[in-house]
C-alpha cells in the first residue's frame, strides 16, 4: 500500500528521527509513504480570525496538490501539520466562502476531497491492532508508557474527529498492542506551552514540569508523543528543570513511531534514539 | 497615422510620454529624458539592476520585467523600482556551518512565510521563489541553492513579500553555504593548483613574459577554444 | 458625556471582536470554567473569565492585557465552555486587533540566537504567526 506523505519542515531537521521512524515502521507494516514531489510549510497554526484566509493558503495548496496524487489520501504525522491541514480541509468542505476565496486565489478547483490521515489512524484502520500484536513480540513487555497527545491532535473535536478531545485512546491502544503498558495520567491533552517557548519560556518550563511529574507519579518510564514541538519542549526543558530542582527525575520522551519501531525491532539508524536530550536507549537495553 | 504606428504612449511614474515603438523600457526612459546614474547595469539582462514594475491598460495585475529586456507597449504604466534597503546580513562564510540554524540565525524572518506565492509570481527570472524558501525553511540548503541559481538579486520578490522576507539574500546565503561547505571540492582544480605550486608552468610563463605584443597577439588568435 | 464616549468606543470594539471571532461573548455566564481549565493563568494578569467580562463590557482593557499573549491556543477553554463559546477565537481576535496595528510581542531580532538555532523551526513559524505583526 502506497500513500502520499507530507513530512513537514521540522521532520527534515530537528525531528529527522520522527520522519525516519515513521517511514520505517509503517514500511515494516506494509505501508509505503510516498513524499509529495513539491511542498511548502503548512503554516503550522490554523488562523482563528474569521477573516484571515491568507493563513490558510499554504495548507490549501498542499491539500489541493495532494488531491492530484495517489488515491486522494494524505498522511502526515506532525501534530501541527495534521491539525492545520485537517482544519483547513474542514473549512474548505464546510465554509463556502473559504472554499471560494482559496480556490480563486490559488486558481484551483478543490473542494476538500483529500482524506488526511494520521499514522495512528493508518495503523489502527489499515493495519489493525491484531497484526501489530503478532509483529511486535515481547520486546516492550512491562514498559510503562504515558501517551501524551498535547492540544493539537484532538481539538477542536468536531473538526479533528480524533476521539474525545480530552481523553483520546488510540495511542494507548497502540501501546497495548505493542505489549507495553499505558500509564493513565491526567495531563495527556494538556498544553506543553507550545510556541510560547519563544515569548514566555517560563510558561513552558512550568507546564512541562507538571506534565512530566504527573506522568512519572503515575508510574511512567517513558512518554510518547507525535508532535515535534511537544517532544522538544518536554525533552529539552528537563535539564533546566533539574538545575532548579535536584530531586527531579528525568524521563525519556519519544515519538510513538520510535516505540513502534523498537517493538518491531527495526535497525537503530531508523529510530534515531541518540538524537534526544534525555537518552531513551537505557529503556531498550534488553533488546 | 504613420506617427500612431511608430510611436507609443507610455506613463513613467504617472507622466505621459510618446516614445518610439520597439524600444526597451530602459531606452524609452532615456528617450523621454531620463539619465541613469544607477538602476542600470549590464543592459544585457543579467545583472538585475533595472527591475521594473508595469501595468498594461485593462489589466489590474502588476507585471514585472527588467527595463533593459522588456519592450514598451502602448498604454503601459511603469516605474523602475528603487533600491530596497532590505535586510542583508554580514557574515564570515568560513566560520559558518551549512545548517538550517545558520539560515535562521541571519534570517529568522524567513519562517514568517505565508505561502502566498507573490514572490514566484513576480520573479522576472521565473524562479520558484516560494519553493526555494520552502526548501530553506526545512534546512535543505542544496535544494535552495540549486533552485535559486539563476537569481539576479533584483529584489522584486522582497518588494512584494507580505512577510517581509528577503528571499534573494536568503538564497545567496544558501548558495554560498552550498558552494563553500557542501559541494564536493573540484578535484581537477586542486590538481592544477598543485601543479602550479610545483612549478610545472614556470617555464611557459617566463617564455610568454618575454614575448612582444605582436607575438602574443598571434598566439592569442591561434589559441584553442574549448567547445 | 464621559460614559457616552466610553460606551461608543465599547460598541466599536465589540463589533470588531464579533466580526473577527464570529463569537457572541454575551453568551458567557461567567462560570469560570475557562479560567479553571487554562494552563497559562499563573502568568496571566487577567483570568480568561475576566477577559470575557471585559469583552462583554466593550472595555478596551481587554486589548491591553498580558493574558492574550500568554494564551497558547490549546483550545481547552473552547472544549469545556458550557455555553459553547469558542473562547480561543475571542482571544485571537484581541491579538489580531493589536497585531494589525503593529503591536506585537514577538520580534525575530529579540529572540536569542542560541534559542533560534536550537528550537524546531515550527516554533518560530507558529510563534510569528500568533505573536508577531
Amino acid at each position: 500500500m502506497r500513500i502520499p506523505y507530507f513530512p513537514g519542515c521540522t521532520l527534515y531537521t530537528k525531528a529527522r528521527n520522527l520522519d525516519n521512524s515513521t517511514r520505517a515502521s509503517l514500511g515494516a507494516l506494509g505501508v509505503e509513504l510516498a513524499e509529495l514531489p513539491q511542498w511548502t510549510c503548512c503554516g503550522t497554526v490554523f488562523p482563528l480570525a474569521q477573516d484571515n484566509y491568507m493563513g490558510m493558503v499554504a495548507a490549501a495548496r498542499i491539500l489541493a496538490n495532494a488531491a492530484k496524487e495517489g488515491d486522494g489520501r494524505l498522511v502526515t504525522v506532525c501534530s501541527f501539520c495534521y491539525n492545520v491541514l485537517k482544519r483547513v480541509n474542514y473549512a474548505i468542505k464546510n465554509n463556502p466562502e473559504a472554499k471560494n476565496k482559496l480556490n480563486t486565489y490559488l486558481e484551483e478547483n478543490y473542494a476538500g476531497e483529500t482524506r488526511l490521515l494520521h499514522p495512528l489512524e493508518v495503523i489502527r484502520d489499515e493495519v489493525g491492532w491484531e497484526r501489530i500484536k503478532s509483529k511486535a513480540g515481547e520486546n516492550l513487555k512491562g514498559l510503562k508508557v504515558a501517551c501524551y497527545y498535547g492540544c493539537l491532535l484532538t481539538r477542536p473535536a468536531q473538526e479533528m474527529a480524533f476521539g474525545d478531545p480530552e481523553n483520546p485512546t488510540v495511542m494507548e491502544e497502540l501501546v497495548c498492542a505493542l505489549g507495553a503498558e499505558p500509564t493513565v495520567f491526567p495531563h495527556k491533552t494538556k498544553c506543553c506551552g507550545s510556541y510560547q517557548l519563544l515569548n514566555s519560556s517560563e510558561l513552558v518550563l512550568s507546564r512541562v514540569r507538571e506534565i512530566l511529574c504527573s506522568a512519572a507519579a503515575h508510574g511512567a518510564q517513558a512518554i510518547i508523543t507525535s508532535c515535534p514541538l511537544c517532544q522538544f519542549n518536554l525533552d529539552w526543558a528537563q535539564e533546566k528543570i533539574e538545575q532548579n530542582d535536584p530531586g527531579f527525575t528525568k524521563i525519556p520522551v519519544l515519538y510513538f513511531t520510535q516505540l513502534l519501531g523498537a517493538a518491531l525491532a527495526l535497525p537503530a539508524q531508523n529510530l534515531g534514539l541518540e538524537q534526544h536530550y534525555v537518552d531513551p536507549r537505557p529503556l531498550f537495553t534488553g533488546m | 497615422m504613420a506617427e500612431e504606428k511608430e510611436m507609443v504612449n507610455i506613463y513613467i511614474m504617472g507622466k505621459h510620454y510618446k516614445v518610439p515603438y520597439g524600444l526597451t523600457i530602459m531606452k524609452a526612459m532615456e528617450y523621454a529624458g531620463y539619465r541613469f546614474i544607477r538602476g542600470c547595469g549590464c543592459r544585457g539582462g543579467f545583472c538585475g539592476a533595472c527591475g521594473t514594475v508595469y501595468r498594461k491598460p485593462g489589466d489590474f495585475r502588476l507585471k514585472v520585467g527588467l527595463a533593459c529586456q522588456t519592450v514598451v507597449e502602448d498604454g503601459m504604466y511603469l516605474t523602475q523600482i528603487p533600491f530596497y534597503p532590505a535586510n542583508k546580513a554580514t557574515y564570515n562564510l568560513e566560520e559558518l556551518t551549512p545548517t538550517l540554524g545558520t539560515l535562521l540565525q541571519y534570517y529568522p524572518e524567513m519562517t514568517r512565510c505565508l505561502g502566498c506565492n507573490s514572490c514566484t509570481r513576480i520573479c522576472p527570472q521565473e524562479l520558484s521563489v516560494m519553493d526555494y524558501i520552502a526548501a530553506a525553511q526545512r534546512g535543505d540548503i542544496e535544494k535552495a541553492a540549486n533552485m535559486s541559481f539563476d537569481c539576479i538579486m533584483c529584489g522584486l520578490c522582497a518588494s512584494r513579500c507580505p512577510a517581509e522576507i528577503v528571499q534573494y539574500n536568503v538564497a545567496i546565503l544558501a548558495r554560498r553555504l552550498y558552494g563553500r561547505h557542501i559541494a564536493p571540492r573540484a578535484q581537477h582544480l586542486a590538481k592544477r593548483v598543485e601543479e602550479i605550486k610545483a612549478g610545472k608552468f614556470d617555464e611557459e610563463i617566463s617564455r610568454l613574459m618575454k614575448m612582444d605584443r605582436a607575438e602574443l597577439q598571434k598566439l592569442y588568435d591561434a589559441r584553442d577554444i574549448e567547445p | 458625556m464621559t460614559t457616552d464616549l466610553a460606551s461608543k468606543m465599547g460598541q466599536e470594539l465589540s463589533g470588531k471582536i464579533l466580526e473577527i471571532s464570529g463569537q457572541n461573548p454575551h453568551l458567557c455566564m461567567q462560570c469560570g470554567t475557562c479560567s479553571a481549565s487554562c494552563t497559562g493563568i499563573d502568568l496571566m494578569d487577567l483570568l480568561p473569565r475576566q477577559v470575557m467580562r471585559l469583552i462583554q463590557l466593550g472595555n478596551a482593557r481587554a486589548l491591553a492585557c498580558r493574558s492574550i499573549w500568554i494564551c497558547s491556543t490549546c483550545l481547552l477553554c473552547t472544549a469545556r465552555c458550557p455555553r459553547g463559546i469558542d473562547i480561543a477565537r475571542l482571544m485571537e481576535a484581541l491579538r489580531v486587533i493589536n497585531l494589525r496595528k503593529g503591536n506585537e510581542v514577538l520580534a525575530p531580532e529579540k529572540i536569542p540566537v542560541d534559542l533560534i538555532k536550537e528550537v524546531p523551526q515550527m516554533a518560530l513559524t507558529s510563534g510569528f504567526r500568533k505573536l508577531s505583526a
